[in-house]
């Protein structure tokens, strides 16, 4: 199956939008992309799995990895990953991966950097 | 611990020990003076039981009448109340009798109710202002970060509670000596901290009792036991191992005036049902009764120390267990990696069979060949030792000429041997040496003097009368060998089994190598439980993180284990297998799995930091079938019942290593009948059509419609769910038998 990460933006900030397989093959491209993305130095970033058709544990750790990498870098990190995905929110379900980083349901849920400014 | 042989234990009559194991403590027929006992039928509370003193505490005779007649009306109402709920809870109870306030303590034996009545007067009472305290002095117990300091603390604040001129704390070594690791006392007596006491002075049948009675107390040691009447009920006498006033062995009574001891109480500090060790009290001045209350609040204390307890000694030995893990990946991937001999690449390599524990040399003998490392016993002498260990039937001991004493004079380079044997049929072994460790031990007195008097029924046991230190060193000892160093000894030799074995026709050493140390070679058999697992690795030969264990806990119980870390590779097998280890020792140390998870979650964030890992611990007690089940981010596990299966949600927590304190939880539940527990890792389940949630939903399906049995249960699963080899996979099943 394809695998493609491409960048986007989501809610006004640069996002990643994984297509396919996300798994112990292809993790560590999106795990560059996302290097090269906080070597911008945004307020935040998204990582939007809405088409993203399998993850596994590999898959899961490098979102972890990308989030205290963000964390590190002062920048915030929301997860797009919509219930009706089910092969892909089951697994961070059940890892409880929300408990690190914020997992939302939708592109909409995003909230825009203006909003996050106001809030903090 | 792994010696087999007696410690440096006194020698004594054995006829006498054993008259003194026979004598009946718990029935003596008699309490001690300081309270009364009436056993009574339920509900009539008529008096069937009388001690000889209960005329005098309740102003008259006592027998055939009833405990509504022996008290007034609000007393007995408060007690009948009482009777209807939890006994712990209405103890003691306050009463008046005869003009004088007592309190009242019951408990149940043989079917009957018995009630104990101890004079309030008399009683030393520590009085309020200390149970104010008592918030203060918990928080200092679970404060403290070692085992000193917890006994340290344990022996101040029980002293300071209930009065005693001295409060030792006492551990037991793995033979039953006693040694005093922390000690409170009046300023003006002599120290008895770090002294030991040999096993001999609590007999076996005392320590029996000790593990489940908790508190002791005998206000003044030259009292005159008081009969019961009638002596026996239904032809037996009554059982009093539960009775505060129990009338206790006059071989004990005569050890304590040896020591000059009038009053002493010792509190219990038990680990996992097991007796850990003591908290002895002891008075000099004369007689002395803390009141019941107090007494209740001090085995609260040893209660909760010994709850704190399993921490507080696995601190010091995490470390180890995990580099020995690494140790143990390291050869495995040495063995697995090398073109060469097995024993050239365990001896001559960067890390060496003797890197495996801690050991001063190591002989290594495959394909019929010696080799030595380090300091080792002669080469000629190694074989003939190996022999008679193994005939013995002994693999590890820290003090061989108790083995074989024609190996006495080895002591200086072979006081302690491990051996693991490499089957095969040509007598391969790996055996690893310590040297003697002269240790010094000051005694409580000589422990070899002759304990055993003559009299007109035979020998008699006869306390120790010297209680001045006496000092020995011990000789022909090494340190003794850790539970997972033995492990790892045997785990290292099945690895070289599998590998010379199978090295002609395995392509993928390195897989299989690592793989055996992470999978058991073989399930161990656990009375009551039928289990089946089954593990197959990727199609592709790519090792991957799964694991399961299955861990022995006392008592009965077992721990049965599913965990996966996130990656493949020889980086994450190598993670596995610290992490399995880890998993391990922290099981038998942890108060249930989710005291266990959390400790391994805190061993991922101080050494492997970054890792993923989910696992999944279900503690099942046979005997019962409870079940106690938590799970760090892994696959829920799914019960299968008469009616159907289900998946397990609850009793949940999240991966390992994403949280600093994962805080997990704890789902329980009890296995009727043909009720089983299925655990898998995603392998199993996550690659079908439809993915992992429809992988699970066939799961169920197929165990729902499956055969009962685990073994024909795990290969219709396999048969039914057909999942493609991307990842290993494992599925393990339990039931009752």
């Amino acid at each position: 199956m394809h695998f493609d990460v491409e960048r986007t933006t989501v809610a006004g900030r640069p996002a990643l939008t994984v297509r396919g397989e996300l798994d112990l093959a292809t993790a560590p491209r999106l795990a560059e992309d996302a290097d090269a993305l906080l070597a911008a130095g945004p307020a935040g970033i998204v990582v939007d799995l809405t088409p993203t058709v399998f993850l596994d544990s590999s898959g899961a750790r490098t979102l972890i990895a990308i989030a205290r990498k963000a964390a590190a870098a002062g920048a915030e990190l929301h997860v797009v990953a919509p219930r009706a995905n089910r092969p892909v929110r089951l697994p961070i379900d059940l890892l409880e991966l929300g408990t690190v980083v914020p997992i939302v349901n939708s592109a909409g849920e995003v909230p825009s950097p203006a909003v996050n400014r106001d809030a903090t | 611990m792994t010696s087999p042989a007696p410690g440096p234990a006194p020698t004594v009559d054995d006829e006498a020990l054993a008259r003194c194991a026979e004598e009946p403590i718990a029935v003596p027929g008699a309490v001690q003076p300081h309270g009364a006992l009436l056993a009574v039928t339920e509900p009539d509370l008529a008096v069937v039981v009388a001690s000889g003193n209960a005329a005098e505490l309740f102003g008259g005779p006592v027998a055939g009448r009833t405990l509504d007649a022996l008290l007034d009306p609000a007393g007995a109402g408060r007690l009948r109340a009482g009777l209807a709920g939890d006994l712990a809870e209405l103890n003691p109870l306050r009463v008046w009798v005869a003009g004088a306030e007592v309190d009242l303590v019951v408990h149940r034996a043989d079917g009957l109710l018995v009630t104990e009545w101890e004079p309030v007067r008399g009683a030393g009472e520590a009085g309020t202002a200390w149970h104010r305290r008592l918030p203060t002095v918990l928080q200092r117990l679970s404060a403290s970060a070692t085992l000193d300091d917890l006994s340290a603390v344990l022996a101040r604040d029980v002293r300071a509670l209930t009065g005693f001129d001295r409060v030792m704390v006492y551990r037991f070594d793995p033979e039953w000596n006693g040694e005093v690791i922390a000690e409170d006392r009046r300023a003006d007596l002599e120290p008895f901290l770090g002294l030991w006491f040999p096993a001999s002075d609590i007999p076996a049948q005392a320590r029996a009792l000790y593990a489940t009675n908790w508190m002791r107390l005998i206000p003044d040691a030259g009292y005159r036991p008081v009969p019961l009447e009638p002596p026996t009920v239904g032809g037996r006498p009554l059982d009093l191992s539960g009775a505060m006033l129990r009338s206790v062995s006059p071989v004990h009574l005569e050890y304590l005036a040896n020591m000059g001891v009038r009053a002493s109480m010792s509190i219990s500090l038990v680990d996992r049902g097991k007796l850990w060790g003591l908290i002895a009290c002891h008075h000099y001045a004369g007689p002395h009764r803390p009141s019941y209350t107090d007494r209740t609040a001090a085995e609260f204390l040893g209660r909760t120390a010994s709850l704190l307890l399993p921490t507080q000694v696995v601190t010091g030995e995490q470390g180890d267990v995990v580099e020995v893990a690494q140790r143990q990946a390291e050869l495995a991937a040495v063995v697995g990696r090398t073109p060469r001999s097995l024993a050239a690449a365990l001896t001559d390599g960067e890390v060496t069979a003797l890197d495996l524990l801690p050991a001063a040399g190591v002989a290594v003998r495959l394909g019929g060949q010696l080799h030595l490392l380090g300091t080792t016993p002669p080469a000629e002498r190694i074989g003939p030792l190996v022999a008679d260990l193994l005939a013995a039937g002994v693999r590890a001991t820290d003090a061989v000429s108790r083995v074989v004493p024609a190996a006495a004079d080895l002591a200086a380079t072979a006081s302690g041997v491990l051996v693991a044997e490499v089957a095969g049929g040509r007598g391969d072994y790996l055996a690893w040496f310590r040297p003697e460790t002269l240790r010094e031990i000051t005694w409580g007195g000589n422990p070899y003097t002759s304990k055993t008097a003559q009299t007109d029924a035979g020998p008699r046991l006869s306390p120790r009368r010297s209680f001045d230190a006496w000092s020995e060193t011990v000789r022909e000892r090494s340190q003794p060998w850790l539970d997972h160093e033995v492990e790892a000894a045997r785990g290292l030799a099945a690895l070289l089994t599998e590998t010379a074995a199978s090295r002609a026709t395995e392509d993928n050493r390195l897989a299989t190598a690592l793989q055996r140390t992470l999978l058991l070679d073989q399930l161990p058999k656990v009375p009551g439980l039928d289990l089946a697992a089954r593990y197959l690795p990727s199609a592709d030969d790519v090792v991957g993180g799964d694991w399961y264990d299955l861990v022995p806990l006392p008592g009965g119980r077992v721990s049965v284990v599913v965990g996966d870390v996130a990656g493949h590779g020889l980086a994450a097998a190598a993670i596995t297998a610290q992490l399995r280890h880890a998993l391990r020792a922290h099981l038998l140390r942890a108060v249930g799995p989710a005291a266990a998870l959390d400790g391994l979650n805190e061993v991922i964030g101080a050494l492997l930091p970054g890792e993923l890992a989910t696992a999944v611990v279900a503690e099942l007690d046979p005997a019962t079938g409870e079940v106690v089940i938590a799970n760090a981010g892994h696959l829920p596990v799914l019960h299968a019942t008469g009616g159907g299966a289900e998946y397990l949600h609850e009793g949940r927590g999240p991966a390992l290593g994403l949280l600093d304190a994962a805080g997990y939880r704890e789902l329980r539940l009890t296995l009727a009948g043909d009720d089983r527990l299925l655990l898998v890792s995603d392998g199993l389940v996550e690659r079908g059509r439809g993915g992992l949630s429809a992988g699970l939903d066939e799961l169920r399906a197929a165990v729902a419609g499956g055969p009962v049995a685990p073994q024909a249960l795990v290969d219709a699963v396999l048969a039914a769910l057909d999942p493609p080899r991307t990842d290993d996979v494992t599925l393990l099943a339990l039931a009752r038998t």
